[in-house]
């Protein structure tokens, strides 16, 4: 509780935080079990990541700040990309070449990406995700 | 393209990938799955499967950096995204039952309103 009214003043105070990030932790409550749920049944309906959806949501409705909510969206990302390769039983259609290649670049990626969510300022990363979320609806409703 | 080139320019569009995939928080399904149907001339299906490939290690180095520098809670993460996994089953389900076309409309509609509400705060703060 202490941690996120911390978070809450600093937000509310205009002070950029400096590092080490306050504590984050919270227990596994409804709203957060809802927001996985989201994410992953958009995963399995539009066979895109859940990020778009659980990122917007640890941020407007559990009150994450956007750096913590980028870090928590990569982590239910894990479990969940694991069920999709699973419950798709994909391992018939996966191009297993491109996804090395891929893969190889991704994960060098990554890191840098990483990186820079760590230093970045939470108000230019809010901007970045949200032109991100508008470009991504485009794409998606040429494609629909 | 030869496979050597194709090779190199699938790792370059890679590292683009997991850099915003780092950065924004998200798997980069989004930013593949068009790639490699358009560019390489995948099926939807074997473009997706291929994608989930892809966003699991990218998820994990990220998710490991960030633990490593304290941002987050990964472990709470982990347990939410798992339960969201049974979700995914379910969504799965779903997407046979509902016509695709629609849920994209309005899943870009909800993205659009979402996208300039966090620019919207982001140039406010």
């Amino acid at each position: 509780m202490v941690a996120r009214d911390d978070a809450m003043t600093d937000r509310a105070l205009h002070v950029s935080t400096p590092l080490p990030e306050p504590d984050v932790r919270r227990p596994l409550d409804l709203q957060l079990i809802a927001i996985g749920v989201a994410g992953g049944i958009l995963s399995g309906l539009l066979g895109v990541g859940g990020g778009v959806v659980m990122v917007p949501l640890l941020v407007l409705w559990a009150g994450y700040r956007q750096r913590d909510a980028h870090a928590m969206s990569l982590g239910a990302i894990v479990p969940i990309s694991v069920a999709g390769i699973l419950t798709f039983g994909i391992a018939g259609r996966v191009h297993w070449l491109d996804a090395v290649a891929l893969a190889l670049g991704a994960v060098v990626g990554a890191r840098l990406g990483a990186g820079l969510l760590v230093r970045i300022d939470e108000r230019v990363l809010k901007i970045l995700f949200g032109c991100f979320l508008v470009a991504a609806a485009l794409a998606m409703a040429v494609r629909a | 393209m030869s496979s050597a080139a194709l090779f190199i320019a699938l790792a370059a569009f890679g590292l683009g990938t997991g850099a915003a995939a780092g950065l924004l928080g998200v798997g980069g399904g989004i930013l593949m799955v068009p790639f490699l149907t358009l560019a390489v001339g995948l099926s939807q299906h074997a473009a997706e499967a291929t994608s989930l490939v892809v966003v699991l290690p990218t998820a994990i180095v990220a998710s490991v950096a960030l633990r490593r520098r304290g941002v987050g809670d990964l472990g709470l993460a982990l347990r939410f995204g798992l339960v969201g996994a049974l979700g995914g089953a379910a969504g799965a389900l779903l997407a046979l039952a509902l016509p695709a076309a629609t849920l994209r409309v309005v899943f870009a509609a909800f993205l659009t309103v979402v996208g300039l509400r966090l620019v919207h705060d982001g140039v406010r703060a």
